[in-house]
């Protein structure tokens, strides 16, 4: 994996990014939610947005999702304007409990992207299988959504997105209904999971400490209209360790940083 | 079922079967005209006879069957209107207040309707208890349609489904409970229907059977005709019981 | 919400002006169908002459007294069920025969038993409204709050007076739902009833009118039972909201 600094290089080498936003725009029911935001995301780079509730950081990422059309301004995905969401960007929900099939197994959860992606029936299970494996959900194929807790659950979401193949992935406050150990977990599974597949990511958080060891950059809303606040290189060495890079006085300075932003922007 | 609940039910048969011997000695005893009312075991020999004729298997038969076509067509027809209706808000605008109005309709107010289209026909029948269990399936489909999870239509769009596929994979399954709980209603006003048309239209059925039965005062034929249709209701509930559970079994898992 | 109001009325007063234009343009000569227009002018005839109020009249008071008299012995033993568990264990077999017996197929029996007339179509509509009163006010009795009947007991109030005082004022949203919803199934058992062989009320009435070959008539007779219906609902829903709030509507599905 690339280390956090080179990859900061290729980013502000690099002209051409994976999602761009330019000079985006988006007024809902006559109330401006984002104003003018303009934003490049890297192939490969793990982008965290924060901000205070009420600042757009959820919509910017359904901007993202092809899920809403900007009033004015483009969103791009590789060079393309975004239409209409596709395959290649996965979401993955808050609520896990209303985004999983309830009357589907973990296994039919999954499948589902598969079959929407068109892989043959035969094709499915070994890849369910493997899948399930990858988020750590091995012998849980055959429980439906309620039977499990919500970290299962948020597994399996993650699971589902993965099948997706997708060249971005877009998480929305994924662990925001966990508990903290958890929470910490999966933070560490899906830092793995995104070191493995090489996708793009940008993770919707209110959990500054969770952006920033998570982050290569992140980036701090200001609400009514969201618009950008801030914007941080977290340079802290990869693989980050729950301990140690937590302790690091580089993540104590951005957390600092990053913490007095939120504080000045709610006032 | 554990020994406490079996032991129960034994005590609940004999409860019936007490009934059924007070019903007996009532008979006996010519407390009520026999020509109204026939003890059990005249009841049961009607049914035996019958059966053994093949008046009654036929007469079952028919019931059977116009029951079973006006509620598969109603079915069909149900979740297939109500799965367009409640899909689309501009739909649901315009037509669900239209429905909601003919809801509380007695339906059987339709019958001579019918019967000046149709005639006192088959296809009159079918059309009427076609009619009349539409409404709780389509009605329940509009419901189960409108109340889907709107995370999972996003779902559903991020992953590119096409729109047969939402259908099928999304809105039908989360709809099911609903469907199905509608399903079970019409299945009780499809079989009251029928016995109420085979009045009418004089149809080969168990309604026709019991109204001969009473025009010419064979009481124990009488009797045995609504035993017969006490068990219709029964069986078809409980088999309609058996498939929801079937089907819903992810349910179960929920609560 | 007036603009949605509005959007409910486009497609019935579309299919009212397409019906009438039709059958103006063909100069309908139907059995089964008239144009709009005639309905009314029909409808407003029963009217006049009082023939459709007297069936009207005719069917409500069987549909009324059946419902009273189903809902006081569906009320009785759903209550007793409710309380008594080893009543309700005993009599479970004996409740889940009778119940599936279809309403109508007692017809016969009512009538050899009773003849044309109030009488048998009362016992039938009693027969059809005393099951979900009988149902749903068992469930209601058994869902009381428990801590309830513990103040009865804490009170020592005699057995009927906790019945009054507690058990039917706590069970009593719940009831009213059973009641509406056995109100509507009267109706419909009772036009059915006529419909099929007694001859009184809006059911012979429309029965009538279709073998006297008036189309306009008889639909008028149906637009009429679809109104009294609709009225009927409408009205026990109102009362539902204004005695006992918004709550108790959520309680609809048993």
């Amino acid at each position: 994996m690339a280390s956090a600094a080179k990859r900061l290089e290729a980013i502000s080498g690099m002209p051409a990014p994976q999602i761009r936003f330019d000079a985006v725009t988006l007024q809902l029911g006559g109330k401006t939610i984002i104003e003018d935001l303009s934003l490049g995301v890297q192939p490969g780079e793990f982008l965290c947005i924060v901000g205070a509730s009420g600042c757009g950081k959820t919509t910017a990422l359904r901007l993202a999702a092809g899920l809403y059309q900007p009033t004015s301004g483009k969103v791009n995905f590789d060079g393309q304007p975004m239409r209409e969401p596709r395959r290649e960007i996965a979401i993955v929900f808050q609520d896990y409990g209303k985004a999983l099939l309830p009357w589907r197994t973990a296994a039919g959860n999954v499948s589902l992207a598969l079959e929407a992606g068109g892989m043959p029936s035969a094709e499915r299970p070994a890849r369910i299988e493997e899948l399930l494996r990858t988020v750590g959900l091995p012998g849980h194929a055959g429980k439906y959504p309620s039977e499990m807790s919500g970290g299962m659950q948020q597994r399996l979401q993650i699971a589902r997105c993965l099948a997706q193949e997708p060249k971005t992935l877009l998480m929305d406050e994924p662990f925001g209904a966990l508990d903290a150990m958890t929470r910490q977990g999966l933070q560490d599974e899906v830092l793995s999971l995104v070191a493995a597949s090489g996708a793009t990511v940008i993770f919707v958080t209110h959990d500054l400490d969770e952006a920033i060891y998570l982050g290569d950059r992140v980036i701090g809303l200001l609400p009514h209209p969201g618009r950008i606040g801030i914007e941080l290189s977290v340079n802290l060495p990869r693989p980050r360790d729950q301990l140690s890079t937590r302790e690091h006085p580089e993540f104590l300075r951005l957390r600092r940083q990053l913490f007095d932003f939120i504080k000045a922007s709610e006032h | 079922m554990n020994r406490t609940a079996l032991v129960w039910r034994l005590a609940s048969f004999a409860v019936a079967a007490g009934f059924i011997a007070l019903w007996q000695l009532i008979a006996n005893l010519k407390l009520v005209s026999p020509v109204f009312l026939p003890g059990p075991d005249r009841a049961w020999a009607a049914l035996v006879r019958g059966f053994s004729s093949g008046d009654l298997w036929s007469k079952l038969a028919g019931t059977l069957e116009h029951m079973a076509y006006g509620w598969l067509a109603a079915s069909i027809a149900g979740i297939a209107i109500g799965a367009i209706i409640g899909s689309s808000r501009t739909m649901r605008t315009y037509v669900a207040p239209s429905l909601e109005f003919l809801r509380p309709l007695p339906v059987s107010a339709i019958i001579p309707v019918a019967i000046a289209m149709l005639g006192l026909t088959q296809a009159m029948a079918l059309f009427v208890i076609a009619f009349g269990a539409i409404w709780p399936i389509m009605l329940a489909t509009i419901h189960g349609f409108a109340a889907v999870e709107p995370r999972l239509y996003e779902v559903a769009r991020s992953l590119q489904m096409s729109r047969l596929a939402v259908i099928f994979k999304i809105a039908l399954p989360s709809a099911s409970p609903d469907i199905l709980a509608g399903m079970r209603l019409s299945l009780t006003v499809a079989l009251i229907l029928s016995v109420v048309c085979e009045i009418l239209a004089g149809l080969d059925g168990l309604g026709h059977w019991v109204l001969l039965s009473a025009r010419s005062f064979r009481s124990a034929d009488l009797f045995a005709g609504v035993i017969l249709l006490g068990v219709t209701g029964y069986v078809t509930s409980v088999a309609m019981s058996l498939a929801e559970h079937r089907l819903l079994a992810w349910q179960a898992a929920q609560q | 919400m007036t603009g949605n109001s509005a959007k409910a009325l486009v497609l019935p007063l579309g299919v009212l002006v397409a019906l009438e234009v039709w059958a103006r343009a063909t100069h309908l000569q139907s059995d089964s169908l008239a144009p709009p227009s005639e309905i009314v002018m029909a409808l407003f005839g029963a009217f006049a002459d009082l023939s459709i109020l007297a069936a009207t009249r005719d069917t409500l008071f069987s549909a009324f007294t059946g419902l009273a008299i189903g809902t006081i012995i569906g009320l009785a033993f759903g209550i007793a069920f409710g309380i008594f568990d080893t009543f309700n264990r005993l009599m479970e077999v004996t409740v889940e025969a009778i119940r599936p017996i279809p309403s109508i197929a007692l017809l016969p029996i009512a009538l050899i038993a009773l003849g044309f007339g109030y009488r048998m179509e009362i016992v039938i509509v009693a027969f059809a409204c005393v099951w979900p009163v009988l149902i749903l006010s068992r469930a209601a009795v058994r869902s009381i709050e428990p801590r309830l009947m513990e103040v009865a007991r804490a009170l020592r109030l005699p057995p009927a007076q906790r019945v009054w005082k507690i058990i039917i004022p706590a069970a009593l949203p719940r009831i009213f739902v059973a009641f509406r919803l056995s109100a509507g199934i009267a109706l419909i058992v009772a036009v059915t009833v006529e419909i099929a062989i007694n001859p009184l009320g809006l059911g012979a009435g429309i029965m009538l009118a279709q073998q006297a070959l008036r189309p306009d008539l008889m639909l008028a007779y149906l637009v009429w039972i679809g109104i009294i219906g609709y009225a009927l609902n409408i009205l026990l829903t109102v009362a539902q909201r204004r005695l006992f709030g918004r709550a108790a509507l959520s309680g609809d599905s048993p």
